[in-house]
């Protein structure tokens, strides 16, 4: 039995106009996917790829963005950590949660992987790292969900006190490996030198295909996407909205755990608190990629765009030669463009 | 028989008591109204019928069976589902995942069966309701105009329910027509032997479709009378008034 809300002799059934062909599906996932942001910073991503390509062509000496060294030993070593940290905030970000202990915590992981290499070998560390940021990650969800208080503050207090952690297990001084410990095989896996491209670059493939499977195949994202678009319609269809926000903590938490072990092997050392600039990189990547500020919107492809967005301008300003301070002038106001820019979106979904 | 039965329901926010001392019963194959004028507590009950609010104290019973925790899974589980007054849908979200959220179709490792649901969502918003505009069942929730959301909010009730119906004010963004047919749709589900709890501020809806009419009163139930003992001028007089005659 039916009920019909409208008259039904005019109306086309919905059956009747699905794309019947390959082409055809391929132009409505594409018309599907406007208005979630993703598509519109890729174009701008592309735009400005474009230009400093041409800037480089033209000028190589005056703008070496195409040199085997700037792609290999910054860009494809930069991007990599950025995006896998924007797909642990932006997943936290689409199920309505923020983390700014991020950098805090890569800060204590990474000391955690290095003093663990050092006494045990890099794979347990690598474990423990891990398993360390997953730990501090689900804490600060249980502080959320349980006292009900905002998560910006609740983990902008935690970063304090994470910074404050590694600082009394490790002291100021930074933790280094000890000799023998960064073989050569620890740094192919993790920073190793292919050419063109490093390691990192594939750490992000993988995370990054693993990621959209989750966010967008699985049910876990659906309900992310649930809670975060609307807690009160999630509850009325049975999902716990504490579990849910747990989970994308704790997902944040292995984001955060494999960036920290990714940055300490680069950088072979890590100091406590010296991180901290990431929690907002992070932040800013997933919301020019797309990701809303209050939640329920956002897409893994954008978030990784919106990290290369970031550190290729940042690259661009900084072979350009122009003074330091322009980086975070532009980081600064893309991201309240991208904000504005998803507020005008939310406004007329597709 | 009776399907629900409720007994003795409170309900407090702090100080204020919202619910007081409720008892009611809804019996399997029945069309209940449940009246009552703006924060009269309608709204409430019907949360705490689907489960989705607890009751601060009073008895749940199922098929004369005492639910000792009510919960919306527990209440899914027994086959109520419930069209709430602000549709309860996710704007950001798709007709299809916002018709499975929650529910959703998936393989033994939680993966989504997207084309299926896809394609279930086009049949039910095609055969159990139909209204114009809506362009693919892709389309996000939150770009439907009022009266379209609240038909996909239909559609998921409708497609899931097993035994009870709630509608809390399921008619506010609909038009003439489409209000007509869902009443006649309530109707029919009796031969289906499906419940239905229809809240509702419309007197003449209610009066036409409901076997049994429940008048509440600022958290309170001030009348509970079959359709052949009462008349709309009774209804409307307890509804307005608070009293009954």
């Amino acid at each position: 039995m039916s009920i019909a809300l409208e008259e039904r002799t005019t109306r086309l059934r919905l059956a009747d106009s699905r794309p019947t062909t390959r082409l055809g599906r391929f132009k409505e996932n594409v018309y599907y996917l406007r208005g979630r942001g993703a598509l519109e910073i890729s174009l701008v991503y592309g735009a400005i790829l474009l230009a400093f390509v041409v800037a480089a062509v033209a000028n190589p000496a005056g703008f070496p963005f195409l040199n085997e060294n700037n792609l290999s030993g910054v860009l494809s070593q930069s991007i990599p950590v950025l995006g896998i940290l924007a797909i642990g905030a932006g997943v936290l970000m689409i199920a309505g949660e923020f983390d700014l202990s991020i950098g805090a915590v890569i800060g204590l992981s990474a000391v955690v992987f290095i003093r663990v290499s050092n006494e045990y070998g890099w794979p347990l560390a690598f474990v423990a790292a891990v398993a360390s940021a997953v730990a501090i990650a689900v804490v600060n969800g249980l502080i959320v969900v349980l006292t009900k208080i905002p998560s910006f503050i609740a983990t902008l207090g935690m970063g304090f006190f994470w910074t404050g952690a590694s600082i009394f297990v490790n002291g100021l001084s930074p933790a280094v490996f000890a000799p023998g410990v960064r073989t050569e095989r620890l740094v192919s896996l993790f920073a190793g030198d292919y050419g063109y491209f490093r390691s990192q670059i594939v750490w992000l493939l993988l995370i990054g295909v693993a990621a959209w499977f989750l966010l967008h195949r699985h049910r876990f994202g659906n309900k992310a996407y649930a809670v975060g678009g609307n807690v009160a319609a999630a509850k009325a269809v049975s999902i716990k909205p504490n579990v849910v926000k747990l989970q994308a903590f704790a997902f944040m938490g292995l984001m955060t755990g494999i960036a920290s072990v990714l940055i300490a092997v680069r950088a072979s050392g890590m100091q406590p608190a010296t991180t901290e600039d990431y929690t907002l990189l992070a932040i800013a990547a997933a919301v020019v990629g797309g990701c809303s500020l209050t939640g329920g919107r956002g897409t893994i492809f954008g978030m990784i765009v919106g990290a290369a967005l970031i550190r290729t301008i940042e690259n661009g300003l900084i072979i350009g030669k122009a003074p330091g301070f322009y980086v975070q002038l532009f980081v600064g106001v893309s991201i309240v463009i991208a904000a504005v820019f998803n507020k005008l979106m939310e406004g007329r979904a597709t | 028989m009776t399907l629900l039965e409720l007994r003795g329901v409170t309900k407090r926010y702090g100080p204020n008591t919202v619910l007081d001392d409720v008892s009611l019963e809804i019996g399997r194959g029945e069309v209940v109204g449940l009246l009552g004028d703006n924060g009269a507590g309608k709204s409430t009950l019907v949360k705490i019928m689907s489960g989705v609010v607890p009751m601060s104290s009073g008895r749940y019973y199922w098929d004369g069976e005492e639910l000792a925790h009510v919960s919306r899974p527990e209440t899914e589980r027994r086959g109520v589902e419930t069209i709430f007054q602000d549709s309860a849908l996710v704007p950001t979200m798709s007709i299809t995942r916002n018709i499975f959220a929650g529910r959703e179709l998936t393989n033994r490792f939680g993966f989504l069966k997207l084309k299926q649901m896809d394609e279930i969502t086009t049949e039910i918003l095609d055969t159990v309701v139909s209204i114009e505009g809506i362009k693919s069942a892709k389309q996000l929730v939150g770009s439907l105009s009022g009266g379209q959301a609240q038909a996909v909010a239909i559609a998921r009730a409708v497609h899931f329910k097993r035994s009870l119906l709630i509608l809390d004010e399921p008619t506010s963004a609909l038009a003439v027509r489409a209000t007509e047919a869902l009443l006649n749709y309530l109707v029919g589900l009796k031969a289906e032997g499906i419940s239905s709890l229809l809240v509702t501020h419309n007197l003449h809806h209610a009066y036409r479709v409901c076997d049994r009419h429940i008048v509440m009163n600022h958290g309170r139930k001030i009348l509970d009378v079959r359709r052949e003992d009462t008349s709309v001028e009774e209804l409307t007089t307890a509804v307005v008034e608070g009293v009954v005659r």
